[in-house]
């Protein structure tokens, strides 16, 4: 029996790095106070920690002003807050196919209370959608356009600095879910011109979860969802119109933004560009070796210039949830199966409804894994036959 | 034996719910999901299992086919749920891959909907 091979990382890194747990006990150990509530040094300390890492946070994303970044439960609970903080009754919407249900639920139950309305791009054979798309759907009435940085079925990366530029043309607010990019591929929110760039801590950036958030520009104004303590006015019975408290009530994720920040930290020392570029290498050869197996058909990845390490294949004659529990049981490797949260995807690919099996890879992968993950791939297509 | 915890009610038989539908099998009606799942583990019977084990293809179940069979069911309702893929494993000394040669349909929509268990919702 192999040695257990975790190829789930794009639902979330695993393991994380020794020292990101080692640096989050002992900091919380010792800073484990509430950030920001209090005046004794312990708690201002906490604070600093805090605000430090949102500068970090800042740096990582190339992203405008420090204080105007917000530290949410994860992306979608960041996507839901700039969602529904940025539209009002009549607007409308453009979005993709490409997205995650953390942007397409928020829009369509938001078109059920008959509050929006929206438009999805299509993707392209290849997995990409066309900026000049997205541009024709822009109406006079569209006040906001949502899209993934990168595909979490196809690993797919979007041109993003021309959906900025179109967006821009246009006056329309653009966010981008950077949820399975952060922590490969740099992240330029000024450049791209983004108003919000969404981002989960648990994934790419290595930390642990429960901690993500949003970068917000200058110029965006995000209305505030709920409402609750922020340690600041507390006179007022008012929510704070100041950035960050503005988008966060209640006590924040101390454990969660320490985790973030050593996980930061690793990339760092790592260089993110050096494990993505690992990471396409396990992927071509994870590629090639099931383009070599009968049966496994694979999705968008001809190409791999613009991708990250994820990889999406159906094996003919077998239900994906069963390649999956075999893998797990008989071959000791964790892929994961199904529609990955992103059914216009599968639908689109015209694997609905059973999905796919989808491999993604992460910085502690091996070449040994993948070609592990390939040989077993290649025996249950023998058994199936 | 009693359902485990959790477990879904009967539906009426005249509910409209599109997500269910009852079917006559061996002269009693069963509700079933929309993936030919059994809404109710108890509604199981083994001539039931013969039934729908010969609509999809498997004109005779096997003794192996039933000590499959029979394992998720009494592990089902010994511990509330069904077993994970390892327990699959181990407790019948049998590869996944084995199971899902044995059953047209594979692991879920054969063994596991053959034996009447609820269908697994996660994701999917």
């Amino acid at each position: 029996m192999n040695p257990f091979i975790y190829l789930d990382n794009a639902a979330t890194s695993y393991p994380k790095p020794r020292e990101v747990l080692e640096s989050m006990v002992e900091t919380y150990a010792h800073l484990g106070v509430s950030p920001g509530r209090g005046g004794y040094d312990r708690a201002v300390e906490a604070e600093a920690f805090v605000h430090e890492t949102r500068k970090r946070v800042a740096r990582f994303f190339n992203a405008p002003d420090p204080d105007r970044i917000v530290f949410a439960h994860n992306a979608t609970d960041a996507l839901n807050m700039v969602i529904q903080g940025l539209v009002a009754p009549g607007d409308h919407v453009v979005s993709t196919r490409l997205e995650h249900n953390s942007v397409l639920r928020p829009l369509h139950h938001l078109h059920l209370q008959n509050v929006i309305t929206y438009d999805l791009a299509p993707f392209d054979g290849r997995g990409f959608v066309d900026p000049e798309d997205i541009g024709r759907r822009i109406r006079p009435e569209t006040r906001l356009v949502v899209v993934s940085h990168a595909s979490n079925v196809l690993g797919t990366v979007q041109p993003i600095g021309d959906i900025g530029r179109i967006c821009a043309e246009h006056e329309v607010p653009l966010v981008v879910d950077v949820t399975q990019s952060a922590g490969r591929i740099p992240i330029h929110m000024t450049e791209w011109r983004a108003s919000a760039v969404a981002f989960t801590g648990h994934k790419g950036l290595l930390g642990p979860t429960g901690i993500g958030g949003m970068a917000v520009d200058s110029e965006t104004d995000i209305r505030p969802t709920r409402f609750g303590g922020t340690g600041v006015e507390s006179k007022s019975l008012i929510h704070t119109e100041a950035y960050p408290h503005r988008l966060e009530a209640g006590t924040l994720n101390l454990m969660g933004i320490i985790g973030l920040s050593a996980g930061m930290d690793y990339l760092r020392q790592e260089g993110i560009d050096t494990i993505h570029r690992r990471e396409l290498k396990l992927l071509e050869r994870l590629r090639d070796g099931f383009s070599k197996t009968d049966g496994v058909e694979i999705y968008c990845t001809e190409d791999l210039t613009d991708h990250v390490g994820v990889l999406t294949v159906t094996l003919r004659g077998i239900e994906p949830a069963d390649v999956g529990a075999i893998l797990d049981a008989d071959f000791n490797i964790a892929v994961r199966t199904g529609l990955h949260c992103a059914p216009l995807v599968h639908e689109t690919l015209g694997t609905t409804p059973r999905g796919g099996v989808r491999f993604s890879l992460g910085p502690f992968n091996t070449r040994e894994d993948v070609d592990s993950a390939v040989s077993a791939m290649a025996a249950i297509a023998r058994a199936v036959e | 034996m009693q359902p485990p915890e959790g477990h879904r009610p009967l539906p009426p038989p005249d509910s409209g719910d599109p997500s269910r539908r009852v079917r006559r099998i061996g002269g009693r009606d069963i509700v079933f999901d929309v993936d030919d799942f059994f809404w109710d583990p108890n509604a199981w019977s083994e001539e039931a299992a013969r039934i729908l084990a010969r609509e999809s293809g498997l004109d005779t179940l096997t003794d192996d086919h039933w000590r499959v069979i029979h394992f998720l069911r009494e592990f089902y309702f010994t511990n509330g749920r069904a077993p994970m893929n390892r327990q699959l494993k181990t407790g019948l000394g049998m590869s996944l891959m084995s199971i899902e040669a044995l059953f047209p349909g594979g692991i879920k929509h054969g063994a596991r909907r053959l034996a009447g268990l609820p269908n697994p919702k996660s994701c999917a």
